[in-house]
């Protein structure tokens, strides 16, 4: 062989071996697309090499099995050597490629920088030494040269580097510790299988003749592979050699596993249960659901034979409890046979786990035995603030519970716990969302209640407006037109505020509707009004009232004072009067006493002359300074705005006590004003004191 | 908050209770279970003491209603002294002098149980 003609050669040879790197590596990447997507558990990755390898086996012994092999053969080979050779490489690099793929993903599970740099450390190893490996000439080549020493060494390095990292992926095995009992049980199953077939095929690879008798006279498939491509010859053997290797550590892997698979079990269930649990807090706000699932969770893990709970109850504030849930025992059973209190007390009042090992020697537990309660936890439901309850945790044998058993009840317990305040809240939260929409109905309906429109006489102007101080209140004020001359006037205060006296205002404004119209007189009217309302006021509610009736077109009016703030009067000329007639306040009196004490008052307007009626809330209004407004500020503030129509003056008033009391404008009781001002039927002047006051 | 209390004196035929500070709607079931107290004890003749009575307001006012009836009955009665000018006039203006003996000196309450002077007629 001359120099230009070895070179041709090895430029040859080059171009063939980069032509073939380049079709295998298409294969690698057809393969790899078609499986990128699919997510398939261990045991489907093991089946679905043993139906790749027992297809490859059987195509591999039949390839064997074509005429023509190198024994018969002359050198250079015969044509049908090649086409065996490039059929058997073709299948077995198949076959390893989908080994290494499927495997990597199981040794890729739960990816860390680290294992990723491994991975792909072993893939370019074994490219490096399929590279290295390529000058030297497989030993049908009778032109092949000397090697040289540092390129044995190089591919010594490479290969050692390449079962390096065979190993340390090999040991990459997190995907066993995840899987659940039955599909460790599977994998285990199909690895073995795994296990028998690599080494099977590494097996017909090298010394088919110890497969297979009936082919003992053939070559091995391993000198047609290396006669086709020495490099794609070593990556195929060490891609299923991997394949074997990582199958053999799993298997034993899943063997060692398979002791504390009952433990590894308990903890992947209570794992689960806790997430669990963390969903239904978010989904689940009927307690007795989460009180269920706060019983059955210790016992469906495992930890406890039975479990039962009880919730502190709130009001009483002392250390009784309640069983609100139990499982794998009757609630009475175990509220009978343990002193569930004085367990729920001491846990409480300890804020701590109280753990009876011996049951049948402690007095609070001696009468479990004969209902399977040998050991006892209990566990206290303790939140920031307060003790929601007591999760007992029952078993059926003396000193059963070991440190990890309580310690995992434990760290429940406080999930649980987080679960039931949130629940709590929760509802809370809801029932007081739900509370204020009823209120804002409620004060809706109260306000129709009141007088929409005032009545419409020349002679009269009319102002009212009323302030509860909270939602609703118990003040009522209303005017009722009798004929075309008369009408009748009200305001009412009922005793305390906010939702029981707005129900008694409602009663009261339903009687005065009804008893204005039969009993218009004053006197009448409150007494009929007494005696209605005196039957379902409690005993401890009044009612003050002012009731009036005013002849629009003389100015004559007659009113009476049931225990009610005095009506103010204001005459043209600025004279003031608190008009402090007799009367007891409604409901205070149920006898004739209230007939027997009530007066009513005649006077007669000049025009222009106003009455002012009030509640308590206006003259009890107080400042910063907690001082009172009283009837002195109110007087001034009419008297200066007396020449107003009822509106202005109304609106005077309104604004010295929003002044008077401040910015924050924080009415401590229900606030009612009520301005009628009689204008004449003609401008008359009269002299003061020819119409004294009452 | 709570700027009320009540104090017990026994007084030979009488038990006075000493009110003290703002009587309201949040302060009256303290005097409401003062006055239950003596019921369950069987004292039924009582004198509220106002001399330190600052605010009395509607609900404040209940509490000597819900319990009237029921101490007559038993033969005692509750007189009121010693109120301010401004607290009395609260009493007044809702009529409550016409049913309650409300009398300037705790003395005065007193001889009118020793002369065993009925309640005000009504209820």
């Amino acid at each position: 062989m001359d120099g230009v003609g070895d070179a041709a050669l090895v430029s040859t040879k080059i171009l063939y071996q980069a032509a073939l790197a380049v079709c295998f590596l298409c294969l690698w990447i057809t393969i790899a697309h078609a499986t990128r997507n699919s997510r398939p558990t261990p045991a489907q990755i093991f089946w679905h090499i043993i139906l790749t390898i027992l297809p490859v086996c059987v195509l591999v012994v039949l390839i064997l099995q074509i005429p023509g092999d190198f024994l018969e053969a002359n050198i250079p080979a015969a044509p049908i050597v090649h086409v065996k050779g490039a059929l058997l490489s073709m299948v077995l690099a198949g076959l390893s490629f989908i080994l290494v793929q499927r495997f990597g993903r199981l040794v890729r599970f739960r990816r860390t920088r680290r294992s990723e740099r491994n991975w792909y450390l072993l893939i370019l190893s074994v490219g490096l030494t399929s590279v290295v490996i390529a000058p030297f000439h497989h030993h049908f080549d009778v032109s092949s040269s000397p090697v040289d020493a540092p390129l044995a060494i190089l591919l010594g390095l490479t290969t050692i580097a390449s079962i390096l990292f065979i190993f340390l992926n090999t040991i990459r095995l997190a995907w066993i510790i995840r899987l659940p009992v039955k599909q460790k049980m599977g994998a285990l199953g199909l690895g073995i299988a795994v296990v028998c077939l690599t080494a099977a095929t590494l097996l017909l690879l090298f010394r088919p003749d110890l497969a297979l008798s009936s082919i003992t006279e053939l070559s091995p498939p391993i000198e047609y592979l290396i006669f086709y491509s020495l490099p794609l010859t070593a990556i195929i053997v060490l891609c299923i050699t991997f394949g074997f290797v990582y199958a053999l550590t799993s298997v034993l892997s899943l063997i060692f596993h398979l002791p504390t698979i009952g433990d590894y079990q308990r903890s992947v269930d209570e794992m689960a249960a806790m997430q669990a649990l963390t969903v239904l807090v978010r989904e689940v706000t009927d307690p007795e659901k989460l009180y269920h699932w706060v019983v059955s969770t210790p016992v469906d893990s495992g930890r406890g034979k039975a479990a039962w709970l009880t919730i502190q109850e709130l009001e009483s504030g002392s250390l009784k409890s309640q069983i609100v849930a139990a499982q794998n025992i009757d609630a009475s059973l175990a509220d009978d046979v343990c002193d569930v209190d004085a367990i729920h007390g001491e846990a409480a009042r300890r804020r701590a786990l109280v753990s009876i090992q011996n049951a049948s020697s402690d007095r609070r537990t001696q009468k479990g035995k004969s209902s399977g309660i040998m050991s006892l936890l209990a566990v206290p439901l303790v939140t920031r603030t307060e003790v929601l309850g007591t999760l007992f945790v029952s078993r059926d044998v003396a000193h059963a519970f070991e440190n990890e058993d309580i310690e995992s009840i434990g760290v429940f317990a406080s999930q649980a716990t987080l679960v039931l305040e949130n629940a709590r809240l929760l509802e809370a939260k809801f029932e007081r969302e739900r509370l204020a929409s009823e209120l804002a109905i409620a004060r809706d309906v109260q306000r129709r209640l009141l007088p929409q429109a005032m009545p419409k006489f020349s002679t009269l102007s009319l102002a009212a407006s009323s302030t509860p101080a909270q939602e609703v209140g118990g003040d009522y004020y209303d005017l009722f037109e009798l004929d075309e001359e008369k009408i009748a006037f009200i305001i009412a205060d009922v005793s305390g505020k906010g939702t029981s006296a707005a129900f008694y205002m409602a009663e009261m404004q339903g009687i005065f509707q009804a008893v204005a119209q039969i009993a218009p007189d004053p006197h009448n009217f409150l007494c009929h009004v007494n005696k209605a309302l005196g039957r379902s006021l409690e005993k401890n509610v009044f009612v003050t009232a002012i009731y009036g009736i005013l002849d629009c077109n003389s100015g004559a009016i007659s009113i009476a004072r049931a225990g009610h703030s005095p009506a103010a009067f204001v005459d043209v000329t600025g004279r003031t009067t608190l008009l402090r007639s007799g009367g007891l306040g409604i409901g205070l009196d149920r006898s004739e006493l209230f007939a027997q004490t009530l007066e009513v008052k005649q006077h007669v307007f000049n025009p222009g002359d106003l009455v002012a009626l009030y509640t308590d809330g206006v003259t009890e209004s107080r400042n910063p300074e907690g001082e009172e407004f009283g009837y002195d500020r109110l007087l001034q503030s009419i008297q200066s705005a007396r020449y107003e129509r009822a509106q202005g003056v109304h609106d005077a008033v309104r604004q010295t006590v929003d002044e008077f009391i401040g910015p924050e404008k924080k009415y401590v009781d229900d606030l009612t004003l009520l301005i009628i001002k009689w204008h004449g039927s003609e401008p008359v002047m009269h002299d003061a004191e020819d119409n004294p006051l009452l | 908050m709570s700027n009320f209390s009540v104090a017990f004196r026994d007084a030979g035929t009488a038990t006075i209770l000493a009110v003290c500070g703002e009587l309201d709607a949040h302060t009256a079931p303290e005097l409401e279970s003062a006055i239950k107290k003596c019921r369950d004890e069987g004292k039924s003749n009582l004198i509220v003491n106002g001399s330190e009575l600052d605010y009395i307001s509607s609900a404040g006012l209940g509490v000597f209603m819900a319990f009237i009836e029921e101490i007559r009955t038993l033969g005692g009665d509750i007189k009121i002294c010693a109120l301010k000018p401004k607290i009395f006039d609260v009493f007044d203006l809702l009529g409550f002098p016409k049913i309650y003996h409300i009398v300037e000196t705790e003395e005065e309450a007193l001889s009118l149980f020793k002369q065993g002077i009925q309640p005000i007629q009504g209820n």
